[in-house]
């Protein structure tokens, strides 16, 4: 019987198993990779999660030390604070005011000339792919210490992001407006002045508030190298172990977070 | 430039003579055509998709060049100029085309205000000022219209007919001696097209200009055209009085061609 049954009909093509194996084999190839990176960053960054448990009485005890945090240092810190938020809108507005321009000229649709495009694509790039610190660091020698290096950091870090995203919103913008007011004989400043900047303004807004909102993280961080604002009382305060100081700057830096982060959302929320 | 810039006696605002258009891929869009629209004439080109109709009026309007021949409004050259020279020739013609292409965040006055920019040019019109002389003028055209209680309301608010109707107080805003309509209608309910197709007429027929119009609708071109042109392949097939023209004329555009 089993023989009868064998011999029913089979589908004309052959089935194909093979192709099954072969993924299984790259899975355990796949496997073996991920295990391979993931040992070898282990190695590399010299892990040692014992240390970390016998670390963490001393980790107590700066908690310890921290608390309470020392609310009669909150007067004399508020300039540091407003120091750090104006750190982030000076670089946000210059930010904006860079990236702009480069942004029209790195948009395929409203580019004079390919020349230029790559040119500011280029520019984009830079300001992008180097970190804001390394700006900062750039701008503390080049203009001392103090806020103003770390401004000049957020702008210029900014102008890569904003200009990418800004190109992207005018890529994507309707050009009918453009070209009527093109048809019209108005003159190309004009036709930007008059079609592109109003249709791109509320996506302009929506990004350069996003953007204030990172800068305002990044402008606390930034005063570790030298340029002002909250994050280098921290660092004083660190270096002076004054860890109830310490712990109130994270408890404003905390709110400053918070804080810009829910009022940028909501400004948002009150464009779109 | 002037208000209104000078005719010479005997020629039409519209010239175009032989024009070639082959674009980079090798299609012929346009095979020598010629045409002339005087002042105070309506005159619709139909013809299939792909018969050359919107690439004659783009070349007139100076938005694309073309191979060979030459067009000129108010005995302008317009092929073959660029930049500011391109700019100033453009002035005399106005153009309005299948969607309204207003700036939707802007009011209708500030829309309307934008076709006199050409004649404006400073520094604050450069920077997004709007010439304050000349909203008088835009409100009248915006009468002209229809819309002038429409004025301070966001051009986006606009229904399609009324942002088509928009558009044209803009490009009457401009003081053009040519109007140029690239399927002005194609996406308007037939309410909204009369009113478009009547401004269009009393523009040519009241302010004299010469007005040069794209349609998909033998119907349309027949009930307010001066004239009709049949354009086929690139190539004119006829050029009548709508009294004139068959409709055998009329399929034969058509004939062999997606409609």
């Amino acid at each position: 019987m089993s023989e009868l049954a064998r011999s029913e009909p089979l589908p004309a093509a052959p089935i194909r198993i093979p192709r099954e194996t072969r993924s299984r084999a790259w899975t355990f190839l796949y496997v073996l990779l991920f295990l391979v990176i993931l040992i070898q960053s282990g190695l590399v960054v010299q892990a040692r999660p014992g240390e970390l448990l016998t670390g963490a009485a001393g980790m107590a005890d700066i908690l310890s030390r921290a608390f309470p945090p020392d609310f009669s240092q909150f007067p004399q810190q508020l300039w540091p604070a407003f120091e750090t938020v104006d750190i982030a809108l000076f670089g946000t507005i210059f930010g904006v005011a860079i990236a702009f321009p480069l942004a029209i000229l790195a948009a395929r649709n409203t580019t004079p000339a390919a020349v230029l495009y790559h040119a500011a694509r280029g520019v984009i790039a830079v300001c992008r792919s180097v970190p804001d610190l390394i700006w900062a660091l750039l701008f503390v020698t080049a203009v001392g210490l103090g806020p103003f290096p770390g401004a000049l950091a957020i702008s210029v870090h900014s102008v890569g992001m904003l200009g990418r995203l800004l190109a992207e919103v005018i890529e994507d913008m309707d050009m009918g407006p453009f070209e009527a007011l093109a048809t019209t004989g108005a003159s190309r400043l004009q036709i930007f002045s008059h079609a592109v900047v109003p249709t791109v303004l509320p996506s302009l807004l929506g990004i350069a508030l996003y953007r204030l909102d990172e800068n305002i993280r990044a402008s606390l961080v930034l005063g570790f190298v030298g340029a002002g604002g909250i994050g280098f009382q921290l660092l004083t305060a660190m270096n002076l172990f004054q860890y109830r100081t310490v712990s109130l700057l994270l408890i404003m830096m905390f709110v400053l977070v918070i804080g810009a982060e829910r009022l940028s959302a909501a400004l948002r929320k009150r464009l779109a | 430039m002037g208000e209104a810039l000078p005719e010479a006696p005997g020629t039409a605002t519209i010239q175009a003579d032989r024009l070639v258009m082959r674009y980079a891929g090798g299609r012929l869009a346009l095979h020598g055509v010629s045409l002339a629209v005087r002042r105070g004439e309506l005159v619709v080109v139909l013809g299939a998709n792909g018969s050359g109709k919107s690439t004659l009026l783009r070349i007139i309007a100076g938005i694309v060049k073309p191979t060979e021949g030459t067009a000129r409004v108010a005995g302008r050259e317009i092929t073959g100029l660029t930049g500011r020279a391109l700019a100033d020739a453009r002035m005399a013609t106005g153009m309005i085309f299948q969607h309204a292409n207003l700036v939707k965040r802007r009011s209708v006055l500030a829309n309307v205000l934008c076709g006199t920019l050409g004649r404006n040019r400073s520094l604050a019109t450069a920077l997004g000022v709007l010439p304050p002389g000349e909203v008088p003028h835009a409100m009248r055209c915006l009468a002209d219209v229809g819309l002038h209680e429409f004025a301070a309301q966001r051009a986006g608010t606009l229904s399609g007919g009324q942002a088509q109707r928009a558009a044209i107080a803009r490009a009457l805003a401009q003081r053009p001696l040519a109007l140029l309509a690239d399927e002005p209608v194609a996406s308007l309910d037939p309410d909204a097209t009369a009113q478009v197709m009547r401004l269009l007429r009393h523009v040519a027929a009241d302010e004299g200009m010469a007005v040069l119009c794209v349609l998909h609708q033998p119907e349309l071109a027949r009930r307010y055209a001066d004239r009709i042109l049949g354009l086929r392949q690139g190539v004119l097939a006829f050029a009548a009085r709508p009294d004139e023209t068959t409709d055998a004329a009329i399929d034969a555009l058509y004939e062999g061609a997606p409609r």
